[in-house]
């Protein structure tokens, strides 16, 4: 009787460390996520997308650039998106450093027509986890394109 | 005595002025009602120049018209790329149903389920009187009819008639479309948008050689079209 009992405390303290272990091995998530910017970037840095994951070897100063005079202004630090962002070919020239145009042409057409008039981040989100652009049904992928081509068109 | 023989007079022939005005008029509306032709002829432009391959109106249809799934009544064809990276563009043309005023479809139909409705020129279907025998598919020199998996009958684009149209709206597709690409009208009438439109720009239809009449003009977009 005893020694079931002593078994079995075994078997659970056993469990428990190892769901605690997996626990632990979950959270402290990928290495990028401990880069020193994200001692002011907590909040907004957090980069859990595909191209987070360590064996991309990525830092936040592969896309971003060196942090050089930031967060002082004007500074070097590449800016993604539409609104306060870095100019369009500063912002392209980072994306196509990995992503060239023949594999860009060959993923979506949409690639071929927007190659100088959008930014990359006008669609594609990295840090989120899953970006939108992927697994989109046709409604609403052709929602996204009437969100801008809407009126006239050239 | 004289008097009431000119109130005589006079009477007869109000009322004869009365009787023979009465029938002009009935024949006047006579020959309105007896009008053959119908005042009403739909036709739609698809303006490649403006169109942007976003295939909304793929979508748009599919819904409204309760289209199944691997089966479509329109269908945006894409070609291209054309030019060198990043200076690149595609073309799209729409296909589906061009409403020929003599429709070979119409013309071999067995069962008389294929018609042109006179009231508005749409090309149609009835669905309960298809056979299913896919004569029409075969004479289709668009090749744009399809049998439905769910009704069983041959279907196609019908400018939303049964749906939109009935509503008093335009076709899912022309009220979808971002860029206004598409216009649906009357040509029977000269303000109509459709005829400003077709009357300000140079168009094209597909294989009017074959004498069939069809009425999906488009609007052809720039160079690089050459294909064989």
């Amino acid at each position: 009787m005893s020694k079931r009992q002593w078994l079995w405390s075994l078997r659970l303290g056993a469990a428990a460390l190892l769901l605690s272990f997996s626990a632990m091995s979950a959270e402290p998530a990928n290495q990028i996520n401990s880069d020193a910017c994200m001692k002011c970037h907590k909040r907004n840095g957090q980069m859990l997308g595909h191209h987070g994951q360590d064996a991309m070897k990525m830092s936040c100063s592969s896309c971003h650039g060196e942090k050089g005079d930031h967060p002082k202004k004007p500074n070097d630090m590449v800016v993604f998106g539409m609104q306060e962002a870095s100019d369009l070919p500063v912002q392209l020239r980072v994306c196509q450093k990995c992503h060239t145009k023949k594999k860009l042409s060959e993923a979506d057409w949409t690639h071929n027509v927007h190659a100088k008039k959008v930014p990359c981040a006008a669609c594609h989100k990295l840090h989120s986890p899953t970006d939108p652009m992927a697994d989109m049904t046709l409604k609403v992928r052709s929602e996204l394109c009437s969100s801008c081509h809407t009126g006239k068109q050239e | 005595m004289e008097n009431s023989k000119r109130r005589f007079l006079k009477g007869t022939c109000a009322l004869l002025a009365g009787a023979s005005g009465a029938s002009l008029l009935a024949t006047v509306n006579a020959s309105g009602s007896v009008k053959a032709e119908p005042d009403v002829k739909y036709a739609l432009i698809h303006d490649e120049t403006k169109c942007i391959g976003c295939r909304a109106c793929e979508v748009a249809c599919r819904e409204v018209n309760n289209v199944p799934e691997g089966v479509t009544r329109l269908e945006i064809k894409q070609a291209g790329p054309f030019g060198e990276y990043p200076n690149q563009f595609y073309h799209f043309s729409r296909k589906s149903c061009q409403h020929c005023e003599d429709a070979p479809c119409v013309n071999v139909c067995p069962t008389g389920a294929a018609f042109i409705d006179k009231q508005t020129g749409i090309v149609s279907v009835d669905a309960w009187k298809c056979v299913g025998c896919q004569y029409c598919i075969a004479a289709c020199p668009y090749q744009v009819r399809f049998i439905n998996p769910v009704t069983r009958a041959a279907d196609k684009c019908d400018f939303c008639r049964e749906t939109n149209l009935a509503q008093g709206k335009q076709p899912a597709c022309v009220a979808i479309c971002p860029t206004k690409a598409l216009v649906f009208g009357n040509l029977k009438d000269p303000t109509s948008e459709v005829v400003q439109v077709l009357r300000s720009n140079p168009t094209q239809r597909a294989k009017v050689d074959l004498g069939t009449r069809p009425k999906l003009f488009r609007i052809v977009a720039k160079s690089g079209e050459v294909t064989l």
